[in-house]
């Protein structure tokens, strides 16, 4: 037997093919009692079921945490969770935050120096310095 | 300051009301569902079975539970924790018997707010419903009749992403050997790769199977293996000794007897059921658990592509397959080894009557030094077929010759090929006959 195979798993990129949102989960926590609550109170009546509707990958779940401030808790697909205090903000601001939460990856933040991340080869490929005519020092 | 009630879970009326407290997943110590897997429950499982469907009927005229999640405790009174029920209503209400179906029941799934989010999620058309999605995470090992798992709707998405990686395989790279063809299917479509798209759709397993748990969870056990026949396949009356005495395995009987991976056809599929019965099988994240992870998950994969074949048709699954599985990406490159390169290519050269090959030195720098580089060419007459770089003259000529090989082997006619499935779509353009190669160098 001349050429045998060895074993390798394919590695799947997000977007290319199919694209999955990465926020599966959106807790929202509130307190009907303590005034930082107020925002989020109205987010939940008046924002929160368009905001649902309309973004049917997310499974929300709504629950008070009474005397405690109100939060928000994305959880990603990579098992990541983000949370975000939203105490005395307005709803359009913590609607703000619920798209920061679902536009998020659940990676941890880190510096983008390199525009350009990407698994494939290079097209033009890597210069080499053993070939081509050289250069006359 | 106010006396407030202890949380609790509320869910909106805009929202599905299954969205009942789930253990997180690996988490073991959940009562409810530990005492429905302790039960001697085998008797009292297949016994409600033909019940199921006239049960459900009138399940909403039973007793319903305070808490859906004290599945133990359902023939107990309620425990009475101080929750104004006014204001906090039950979140699912269940009939206590529901504890008893291995699976959930198929009317749950319309309400269970993690499986449509996973629909949606997906991207899955209308026409395929939540029923038959809950019915795709409920594996062999979990719920063994088949009427209510996944087995019948994995068969027929194993064979649909096969057919399409198979035929994609062949038009895209036409003299790809036989070996490495298994090894590029698997790579894949195999356990592993459909694994990890199971997980990249954000699917969660339960920690125990049950009627109870949110039909939005994946569902297996670990300590037995279930029967899912979901693999083409002969069984080998010689198996036992192919592994004793080491028999050899060509590539034709492969083709012949062995799955569609090349892989031995046993009884197990790879699980070690008798390893898996003693009482290191709890302990969690050993080889065999993580065997029946991925099956349970691959198989969960493969029955979304059965479902949406059964539900929206050829078309449609196509697409699906090409957008989660085609598309994924894969060095072929890496896949290849050569045992003797060099007769490979000579004889390659005879049989294609090209010159026989000779390996030149093209540059070198270094060659007193601790670190030489050679650059060698391989050359039929005066055509250069392919070149490598190495800090030893032998390593240099074998890394060209390996380079020449595979630049012959991954010949592809171009990128976006078409596949003879793509002539099942109305109105298609004439069939233009694909580049089949005449076969191996050195057949096995």
């Amino acid at each position: 037997m001349t050429v045998s195979a060895l074993k390798a798993v394919s590695t799947g990129r997000n977007g290319v093919g199919a694209f999955i949102l990465q926020c599966k989960k959106m807790d929202i926590h509130y307190c009907d009692w303590a005034g930082s609550s107020k925002g989020m109170n109205g987010f939940i009546k008046s924002i929160l079921p368009k905001f649902a509707a309309a973004n049917p990958q997310i499974e929300f779940t709504v629950s008070p945490r009474p005397t405690k401030h109100p939060l928000l808790v994305g959880h990603y697909i990579n098992g990541g969770q983000k949370a975000v205090c939203v105490r005395n903000m307005e709803p359009l601001q913590i609607l703000k935050k619920a798209e920061l939460l679902r536009d998020a990856s659940g990676e941890k933040l880190k510096k983008v120096s390199k525009p350009v991340h990407s698994i494939n080869q290079s097209v033009r490929g890597v210069w080499s310095p053993y070939h081509g005519n050289g250069m006359a020092v | 300051m106010p006396t407030t009630a202890r949380p609790r879970t509320a869910v909106l009326a805009f929202q599905f009301l299954g969205c009942a407290y789930q253990p997180p997943a690996g988490d073991q110590t959940w009562a409810g569902q530990l005492h429905v897997v302790a039960r001697p429950a085998a008797a009292l499982r297949h016994a409600a079975r033909p019940a199921r469907l006239c049960l459900s009927a009138t399940s909403t005229l039973r007793n319903t539970r305070q808490i859906s999640t004290n599945g133990a405790a359902a023939a107990a009174e309620p425990y009475d924790d101080g929750t104004d029920h006014a204001r906090f209503p039950p979140l699912e209400q269940l009939p206590p018997s529901v504890a008893g179906y291995p699976s959930p029941l198929p009317e749950r799934a319309l309400k269970s707010a993690k499986l449509a989010a996973l629909h949606a999620r997906l991207s899955l058309p209308a026409k395929l419903p939540l029923q038959t999605l809950a019915r795709t995470l409920v594996d062999a090992s979990a719920d063994e009749h088949p009427n209510f798992n996944n087995s019948n709707l994995a068969f027929v998405g194993h064979t649909l992403i096969n057919y399409h990686m198979a035929e994609y395989l062949m038009c895209r790279f036409p003299r790809l050997p036989m070996t490495v063809m298994y090894a590029a299917m698997e790579a894949y479509a195999g356990k592993k790769s459909l694994f990890n798209v199971a997980r990249s759709w954000g699917v969660d397993a339960a920690a125990a199977p049950g009627g109870e748990v949110d039909p939005g969870l994946l569902q297996f056990v670990f300590d037995k293996p279930g029967v899912a026949m979901v693999r083409f396949g002969y069984k080998r009356t010689e198996e036992a000794y192919l592994e004793k005495y080491k028999w050899r395995r060509g590539i034709s009987s492969r083709i012949m007897y062995d799955d569609d991976f090349g892989d031995l056809i046993t009884k197990s599929e790879g699980i070690d059921t008798e390893a898996g019965s003693e009482s290191d099988h709890m302990s969690y994240g050993n080889i065999n658990t993580e065997a029946i992870a991925e099956r349970a998950h691959a198989n969960h994969v493969r029955a979304v592509v059965g479902a949406v074949y059964v539900h929206c048709g050829r078309e449609a699954v196509q697409s699906f397959i090409k957008a989660h599985i085609l598309s994924r990406t894969l060095n072929f490159e890496s896949l290849f080894k050569f045992k003797n390169p060099i007769r490979e290519l000579a004889l390659l050269c005879a049989r294609e009557e090209f010159e026989h090959p000779v390996a030149r030195l093209l540059s070198e720098t270094g060659r007193a030094s601790r670190t030489p580089v050679y650059v060698v060419g391989i050359y039929s007459g005066s055509d250069k077929l392919g070149e490598g770089a190495g800090s030893s003259l032998v390593t240099a000529r074998y890394k060209a010759v390996m380079n020449t090989l595979k630049a012959w082997y991954l010949y592809s006619p171009k990128e976006h090929v078409r596949v003879p499935s793509d002539m099942l779509i109305e109105g298609a353009k004439p069939w233009e006959p694909v580049y089949v190669d005449i076969g191996e160098i050195i057949a096995n």
